[in-house]
């Protein structure tokens, strides 16, 4: 028996919260700790995981926490690649006394320089060539990892009818979708993505809400699995996640307010249905910004009313922070949309 | 009562057999499986695991008369297993000094895929420890029938819904109910031939399907607790899915077709048989209407001894 099982298990394990009488959120403490710890048994079981092995991987925070938590407790030294913008030092002084190995590259476009994070990965694995590279973008492991969430909706919901989460690497959505659809077909699976990050097909740019979306496109993200995508300006998921905190006594990350927000309008239009979100991790790491007014009311913009409801695009492009748009998927691959995007022009 | 007269005089010995009376034991039949792949147990370790369709309608029989010298004689002579089993148990009864004479009668159609060696076995088991008036446990009585015939089923639960190591014969997880009342529509794909379950192959599932049982388990749970046929049948739907890549069953698209036609809850396999079922809602008005329906439209389309088969819990009054 694994000495650590147990305990991070438990970790892994969201808390169910009814949201409305048809939306129940899983509220995770550290979602992530799902696929790293996966992962980790898998590459464990595989034998590509032995004695004190060295374990890289990007991360912008919450996935390098839950591998720096494992590596830990099971001595594996850890290098984390991220960008300056991504992660504040108080989080980086937390990894550390994990005893991970932070790198924080610089990031002058804003955009999170995943290029840049990868390019210097890709050097770390040349000079240690039998480094495990953990692949949350890429890796099966993570989308699959995530059964145990399906699992646990199931479990406290049986029929599920929608499921509602975000979008970053694709892990936590495609992978709780793909299991959920496969005994629901019916099951229409509705992504949160923001403004300016080009999961779907908007153009790169500096994004404000950060947690979820990217700059570079994860084979993790399938989109043919999903109905419909939402893009949450930074501002609404702030309020939501303020809100959640009010009504709800949770104390969640702006990612979760944004999902909770979307997951809270499509329970309102579909009342019948019964609603299933992801919120994927607490608010601590954003107690002095998100949850701070005086930071807050430096943002451009912010005391700008923010939308309390999606407006629905046909045409994908970037909108304000403040801005929450949805378009109709349907299933279709990025190539596809994007074509009818063009030749719509 | 402690103290109280009556046994002052001579020791009570409850293992003792009472040779005057045979002991007697019941164990039913089964349709096969409503769930079957690999479960983690709370260690996280793999197994193969089930939860069983009983049919308590359908029973073996056992008698086991006592006798003061080694071996046990069987009639009919053919059931070996169920002889092994009977010596198994005077063993764990701390009597393999003693034999007996073990006669099975049994309602279940041999060789069809409805767990008759089990059901032997299981009834022979409980025919021992009774005639040493004893009850085993059910785990117990698992046990002994994993080493009596290779692999088992949870039928010794009796309508308990359990999900079951069968080839070691413990629990994996007990969902602390029976199952919701359903009917199944049973019936034989591939001509009604026979499969030599201990001769196959285990199924080597993949990665995906391993994380989907996990799943399936939730699912399972979910409606045994909240007693829903419906999502119970989504379940087995999705199980006999996968069991169609490893055991692949003529047909079976057929039976899907059929269930999804009569709005049924789900469609049932064994997963190392040829026996296929359709579930309903044995609480759904027209009940029984749907079921000669669906039974009309499984014979015509060409599967083999349709059977409508009631699934009754044991404690159900009646």
């Amino acid at each position: 028996m694994r000495f650590d099982a147990d305990y991070f298990e438990a970790l892994e394990t969201p808390r169910m919260a009814r949201l409305a009488a048809n939306v129940v959120a899983a509220a995770f403490p550290l979602m992530k700790l799902m696929p790293a710890r996966y992962i980790l048994d898998r590459a464990e079981a595989a034998g590509e995981l032995k004695g004190k092995a060295h374990i890289v991987e990007t991360t912008s925070g919450t996935f390098g926490m839950a591998v720096a938590l494992l590596a830990a407790a099971r001595d594996y030294r850890l290098t984390l690649v991220t960008a300056s913008t991504l992660m504040d030092s108080k989080y980086q002084a937390r990894l550390q006394r994990l005893g991970a190995e932070v790198i924080a590259l610089d990031d002058p476009r804003g955009d999170g320089n995943q290029k840049g994070r990868l390019e210097s990965l890709d050097g770390i694995l040349r000079q240690v060539p039998d480094a495990f590279w953990t692949r949350q973008y890429d890796s099966d492991g993570n989308w699959l990892a995530y059964a145990r969430l399906a699992d646990l909706f199931v479990r406290s919901m049986g029929q599920i009818d929608c499921l509602v989460g975000c979008v970053g690497t694709g892990g936590s959505l495609c992978g709780t979708g793909t299991f959920l659809r496969s005994v629901f077909p019916d099951l229409k699976i509705i992504g949160v993505d923001t403004h300016r990050s080009i999961l779907f097909g908007q153009p790169l740019g500096k994004r404000v809400l950060r947690g979820l979306g990217n700059s570079v496109l994860p084979k993790n993200v399938r989109h043919e699995l999903v109905d419909e995508i939402h893009w949450v300006g930074a501002y609404p998921a702030f309020h939501a996640a303020h809100r959640l905190f009010r009504q709800h006594g949770m104390f969640m990350g702006p990612t979760s307010g944004a999902a909770a927000l979307v997951g809270q309008w499509v329970s309102k239009t579909n009342p019948e249905a019964r609603v299933a979100v992801i919120m994927p991790d607490e608010g601590h790491r954003h107690a002095d910004t998100v949850y701070n007014d005086i930071w807050l009311s430096t943002l451009p913009g912010w005391r700008t009313p923010a939308s309390a409801f999606p407006t629905k695009i046909s045409r994908i492009e970037p909108k304000p922070e403040t801005a929450w748009t949805r378009f109709d998927w349907r299933r279709r691959s990025l190539e596809d949309v994007m074509q009818l995007q063009t030749t719509d022009r | 009562m402690k103290g109280s007269g009556g046994s002052l005089g001579g020791a009570v010995f409850p293992n003792a057999p009472s040779l005057d009376r045979p002991g007697t034991g019941r164990a039913g039949a089964h349709h096969g499986e409503l769930i079957q792949g690999v479960f983690q147990d709370e260690r996280g370790r793999l197994h193969r695991g089930l939860i069983t369709l009983p049919l308590s309608h359908m029973n073996s029989l056992a008698l086991f008369e006592v006798a003061d010298e080694q071996g046990v004689s069987v009639v009919p002579p053919e059931k070996m297993k169920a002889a092994k089993a009977a010596l198994l148990t005077l063993r764990h009864l701390d009597s393999h000094h003693l034999g007996g004479l073990l006669t099975v009668e049994s309602a279940i159609p041999v060789g069809h895929g409805y767990g008759s060696s089990t059901a032997d076995v299981v009834a022979s088991i409980r025919a021992v420890a009774d005639a040493f008036e004893m009850q085993l446990r059910p785990s117990v009585v698992c046990r002994l029938a994993v080493e009596a015939e290779r692999a088992s089923d949870a039928i010794a639960f009796e309508d308990q819904a359990v999900l079951f190591a069968q080839r070691e014969g413990v629990v994996i997880e007990h969902f602390g109910d029976a199952l919701p009342p359903i009917w199944v529509i049973g019936f034989k794909a591939n001509d009604g031939q026979l499969v030599d379950t201990l001769a196959l192959p285990p199924a080597r599932y993949s990665s995906e399907e391993i994380q989907t049982f996990a799943m399936l388990r939730g699912l399972a749970a979910r409606s045994i607790k909240y007693q829903d046929p419906h999502l119970l049948g989504q379940a087995a739907t999705l199980s006999a899915k996968i069991s169609q890549r490893h055991l692949a069953k003529a047909q079976f698209a057929t039976a899907l077709g059929i269930a999804n036609n009569f709005d049924a809850c789900g469609v049932q396999v064994a997963h190392s048989g040829s026996l296929i079922g359709i579930i309903l809602d044995a609480t759904a008005p027209g009940v029984a209407g749907t079921a000669r329906n669906i039974a009309e439209a499984a014979a015509t389309a060409g599967f083999k001894d349709v059977v409508v088969q009631p699934i009754y819990s044991v404690r159900r009054p009646s």
